[in-house]
């Protein structure tokens, strides 16, 4: 009995293990295109005069 | 937490492959930015001797003053080393994200211990987030005639979807549909990218023109080995975290077991 219920918790916490962790993948996957849309497709003058170079050579529409 | 790993790590691959492109860059892409930028002067020069009527001093000082621009010097190298090292830092974030993730797969967890590990993922970011791009729309030198913006903004994010569609497809895709993959890698470039009709340079004269298509040629090839560069810093550098990050989880895990995890 007592083997049992560690069992299901064990269970659990690998099953809310197994669920959280796409959602923490997803939330790095989000972070990342935020990120790369500031640097590399805001159009605002100022930050495209910012980040200018980085934009002509890693081949972001520029302009 | 494993998105604070995430996190942290792509920081430091950010900001360690965004200084080794600076150091690449300021060899041989920057020079071609800034030779192709004195052209520009001369055409401002120019049109302004030729014009004066069309621009009243007030209006051109005006614009003058609301477009902040680094200095060209150190505080241009800066900003771009800046930009440069959070573009990297996006780039870690999706690729570690990517990587973690084909763990729930059996190539994806079989590979990890694999010398080529870091370099395999490494040549997949560069093909889908500069190669199929560059192949529709090849990175450009200031003064080059354009499609408008938003249209090849568009195009750009499509044919890196379908590339890294097509990429995982292909490398960890099982079902009977595999062919389907490598036509994901195609659809971008059948559909086409969106370029403009006319010359390279239309507003040049033709010995500045053929000087300036020289100049875009060799940007083509300096901006394929420097982001070669990137992304084989960044490959490695990310299979490395995800390593450590995977010895953490393990040591999370089984809390009694942590001084003995097995080296990855």
């Amino acid at each position: 009995m007592q083997h049992q219920l560690t069992d299901t918790k064990a269970h659990r916490r690998s099953l809310s293990a197994s669920i959280s962790k796409p959602l923490q993948l997803v939330g790095a996957v989000l972070l990342g295109t935020i990120i790369l849309y500031g640097a590399g497709f805001v159009n605002t003058a100022a930050v495209h005069n910012a980040a200018h170079d980085t934009r002509h050579s890693q081949g972001f529409p520029c302009h | 937490m494993l998105f604070r790993q995430v996190v942290f790590y792509a920081l430091l691959v950010g900001v360690l492959s965004g200084l080794a492109l600076t150091v690449v860059q300021s060899f041989q892409v920057v020079p071609i930015i800034l030779a192709a930028e004195e052209f520009e002067g001369a055409v401002v020069e120019a049109e302004a001797t030729v014009i004066p009527a069309l621009q009243s001093a007030g209006h051109h000082a005006a614009t003058e003053e609301e477009v902040w621009a680094p200095a060209n010097g150190w505080e241009r190298t800066a900003f771009t080393m800046l930009s440069n090292s959070l573009t990297a830092m996006a780039f870690a974030l999706i690729l570690m994200a990517a990587m973690l993730a084909s763990f729930s797969l059996k190539a994806g967890e079989k590979s990890l211990k694999a010398w080529w590990y870091g370099l395999a993922w490494g040549v997949a970011g560069y093909v889908a987030f500069w190669l199929a791009p560059a192949i529709g729309l090849p990175p450009e030198i200031p003064l080059q005639a354009t499609a408008p913006l938003e249209h090849r903004q568009l195009w750009w994010v499509f044919a890196v979807i379908c590339t890294v569609g097509g990429l995982a497809g292909l490398a960890f895709g099982q079902t009977p549909w595999r062919w389907i993959y490598p036509v994901f890698l195609i659809v971008p470039h059948l559909v086409g990218a969106p370029h403009p009709e006319g010359l390279m340079f239309p507003d040049q004269v033709p010995v500045v023109a053929a000087e300036l298509e020289k100049l875009a040629q060799q940007f083509i090839g300096a901006t394929a080995i420097a982001n070669g560069i990137l992304w084989l810093v960044i490959g490695v550098t990310a299979a490395w975290s995800v390593k450590r990050i995977v010895v953490a989880l393990k040591a999370e895990s089984s809390p009694g077991t942590g001084m003995e995890v097995p080296s990855v």
